[in-house]
């Protein structure tokens, strides 16, 4: 679904991603871990075509995120670690703006948002402005938006960030049951026992470069994901 | 305390001279300074110096034909207004939507420090605008009727009352200012047709003021007399500032007793005001079947929705959609007489009007700039559009049909009413159509363009992109300097080769610029679009 390969992404003189290379197949929930300003958001945006790399390439259902970004884009949903949405919008005028981009006929888009909408008991907010959301309020539209298109690859920076415990249930699972039906979903978190959990795959990065990467089994053995990730930040420590 | 907090207040009121939008940074102590100077330039240089002017002209006078208390009640009033209304939103936010009330409540600062320190600022940010007022007042008074103790003393009294009558008023059109704001819908284009209406009137009296300060001078006696007669309490206000004990005695207590009953309800009421939410009733959500759009479509309502939804936006860069077919109707009205009074004056230039009318369209087109702010606009929600299936070009044509179809048909409303009227052969009417259509088009491209190429998107205050930006600066100017060109070289050297053929060639080159210009918005903009 994603190929990641041999990333490298540079800010001035510092390279924020090096030579990473990751692949998440249909089905997966992959987690990426890794401490602030590790690369992870850097690594998200350029995979969903925000950010521009200096080599290497990324290919979501074999088409180059490069050479043909709307292709792309159209099997892809991104939320990103602050929802700065529309404010000057409606709830529902941004599913809505989303949805005509995506081009969901009419029934189905209402379908979906009441399905969404009321699983996160964000209905009677639909026709407030935007402005007078909370945070867990844009977190739950930006999920919603996400969810909208029915997308192949779901790619979130922080996505459990300012939900409720409810919320964040219910997102996990929309995340398996996505999974389920052939999705994939690719995201980055701190919280590791989320992580832990929830993924399939995993993957920790490390300045910049991926130290481990694998199934859960594979990368955390008998210990708890959290004991593995602070013994490889030792490690780079040392 | 107080003082820490006043400190606070001040540095949140002038934070813009202290942090630089742009640049999302501290700016450097000259540049402080510099901003203050500049600042400091225009309240004593500028607006003092205006006021200084209107009360030479009137004290005088009206000292003279003993009717010195009118010439307080008039400058005291305007300094009143302009106290008053000049703190009014600094009241509002200050008092009454602080957005670091909850903050401060839970510190250990007494509830009553905060207040007294919240007073204060509006009371010293009122007396700032008052005092461009009276001050020269008191002042030209004193320097005209002569200094005497009673004066000296009665005329600083009227000061201090002006400016806590700025601050009592100051309090209570604050608060109606926020109880309307909670209730208000649409509050964008309420504020624009306020912001209008205002300026509308600012320019009314701005013509009209010195027709009615001679009206005033001349008609002293008889207006002071009729004022006298309708209020006492007025005339008796007037008489503080020439010097009168009494009064000053009588207006002291009135307005200290209103000043204590002001402080005492603020006091009583400020933690209701200070904690509550401010939310207006939520709007219900009913839900219906939209008919779906194209991508293009909801790009562009998204647009329109952007540009509605702030009186900012609408404010400083669409004043020219207002201006547009005013020009027309006054050609209608006027035009006919223009052109010929203009051809008679550039006699030895023929079609010397249609080149100026040209000109005068083009100005006017140039004052909308929609499409400039309108990439840096999309600030911290950028990532929408770069991570939607569209390409990053329709994302750009759809800001510049938002500009288009509102500036077009207008611009054919006035530019037809042009043609009526211009004096000239079919194929200079027909220009004089044309060439501002397609400068219609060229300006909202040139200012896509210059605002892709400088985009800022780090921006807290949405004044930065519309109107501190390099971009909006060089596409007002730019466009401006155009038509001064455009103009100039008629004037100077281009009459020679006739209207028709000067308006038919520039047509065509902005035709050309037009072209490429969207040529490098459809290639390097979008790029540049999908990079920020």
């Amino acid at each position: 679904m994603l190929k990641i390969e041999h990333l490298t992404k540079s800010y001035g003189e510092k390279k924020a991603v090096d030579d990473l290379s990751l692949h998440i197949a249909a089905g997966e929930i992959f987690g990426f871990i890794g401490h602030n300003g590790a690369g992870k958001s850097t690594t998200l945006k350029c995979a969903v075509g925000i950010l521009q790399f200096d080599s290497g390439e990324i290919t979501v259902n074999g088409n180059s995120i490069m050479r043909d970004p709307v292709k792309c884009k159209q099997d892809i949903a991104y939320i990103p670690d602050n929802p700065d949405l529309y404010d000057f919008m409606s709830g529902i005028k941004y599913l809505n703006f989303i949805a005509d981009v995506f081009g969901i006929p009419s029934d189905v888009r209402q379908e979906r948002i009441r399905k969404y909408a009321d699983a996160f008991e964000l209905t009677s907010d639909l026709a407030q402005p935007i402005s007078a959301y909370s945070h867990g309020m844009k977190q739950k539209l930006a999920v919603i938006s996400a969810w909208l298109h029915n997308p192949k690859l779901i790619i979130m920076d922080e996505p459990f960030v300012g939900l409720d415990p409810k919320a964040a249930h219910i997102l996990k699972e929309m995340m398996r049951e996505h999974c389920n039906a052939g999705g994939a979903i690719f995201f980055s978190t701190h919280v590791l026992e989320v992580a832990e959990k929830l993924c399939d795959k995993v993957a920790i990065i490390k300045q910049g470069k991926l130290v481990k990467v694998g199934t859960m089994e594979e990368v955390k053995g008998d210990e708890s994901l959290e004991e593995v990730f602070l013994e490889l930040e030792e490690e780079k420590e040392d | 305390m107080v003082r820490i907090l006043l400190k606070k207040q001040f540095s949140e009121t002038f934070k813009s001279y202290f942090f630089d939008v742009k640049k999302n940074r501290m700016r450097s102590k000259t540049s402080i300074i510099l901003w203050f100077a500049f600042f400091f330039l225009i309240m004593v240089g500028l607006l003092g110096g205006s006021f200084t002017f209107l009360a030479v002209a009137m004290c005088g006078s009206m000292v003279s034909v003993d009717m010195g208390w009118m010439y307080f009640v008039i400058m005291g009033g305007i300094g009143i207004v302009l106290g008053a209304f000049g703190s009014i939103f600094n009241t509002f936010s200050t008092l009454y939507l602080a957005k670091d009330n909850d903050q401060l409540l839970s510190l250990p600062i007494p509830v009553k420090t905060i207040l007294t320190a919240r007073l204060l600022t509006v009371y010293l940010m009122g007396t700032m605008y008052s005092s461009i007022v009276v001050i020269p007042t008191i002042v030209v008074y004193w320097v005209v009727a002569g200094l005497t103790i009673s004066r000296l003393i009665c005329g600083l009294v009227f000061y201090l009352l002006v400016t806590v009558i700025v601050m009592l008023l100051s309090c209570i059109l604050g608060w109606v200012v926020a109880k309307i704001s909670l209730k208000l819908k649409n509050k964008s284009f309420v504020t624009v047709l306020l912001s209008l209406t205002f300026i509308g009137l600012y320019y009314f009296f701005y013509f009209r003021a010195t027709n009615l300060v001679r009206d005033i001078v001349v008609n002293a006696q008889i207006y002071g007399e009729k004022l006298k007669g309708a209020s006492v309490l007025i005339y008796k206000f007037g008489t503080i500032g020439e010097g009168n004990f009494a009064s000053a005695a009588v207006f002291t207590a009135v307005i200290a007793a209103i000043l204590a009953l002001v402080v005492y309800v603020l006091s009583r009421t400020f933690i209701g005001i200070a904690t509550s939410s401010g939310k207006v009733s939520k709007a219900r959500y009913v839900e219906k079947t939209v008919k779906q759009k194209t991508a293009f479509r909801a790009l562009l309502d998204k647009e329109f929705k952007r540009f509605t939804s702030s009186s900012t936006y609408m404010l400083n860069t669409g004043l020219g959609l207002l201006f547009i077919p005013a020009m027309g109707v006054f050609f209608i009205i006027m035009g006919g007489e223009i052109s010929y009074v203009l051809n008679s004056f550039f006699s030895g230039m023929s079609g010397a009007s249609g080149v100026l009318f040209c000109a005068m369209l083009l100005m006017l087109s140039s004052m909308c700039d929609m499409s400039t702010p309108s990439v840096s606009l999309e600030g911290k929600s950028v990532w929408i559009p770069q991570t939607l299936p569209v390409e990053a070009k329709t994302v750009l044509r759809a800001k510049l049909s938002m500009h288009l179809i509102l500036c077009a048909p207008l611009t054919l409303f006035a530019v037809v009413c042009a043609a009526a009227v211009i004096d000239g052969p079919i194929a200079l009417k027909l220009l004089v159509v044309l060439l501002p259509m397609v400068y219609c088009v060229f300006s909202a491209i040139f200012g896509l363009v210059i605002g892709t190429k400088m985009a800022i998107m780090n921006w807290t205050n949405e004044m930065a992109p519309i109107k501190q930006s390099g971009a909006v600066l060089i596409s007002i100017f730019g466009t401006w300097g155009f038509v001064v060109v455009f103009a100039g070289l008629y004037l100077l050297f281009a009459y020679k080769i006739g209207a028709v053929l000067y308006i038919a060639l520039f047509t065509v080159a902005i035709l050309a610029a037009s072209a490429f210009l969207l040529r490098w918005l459809d290639t390097k903009g979008a790029k540049i679009f999908s990079r920020l």
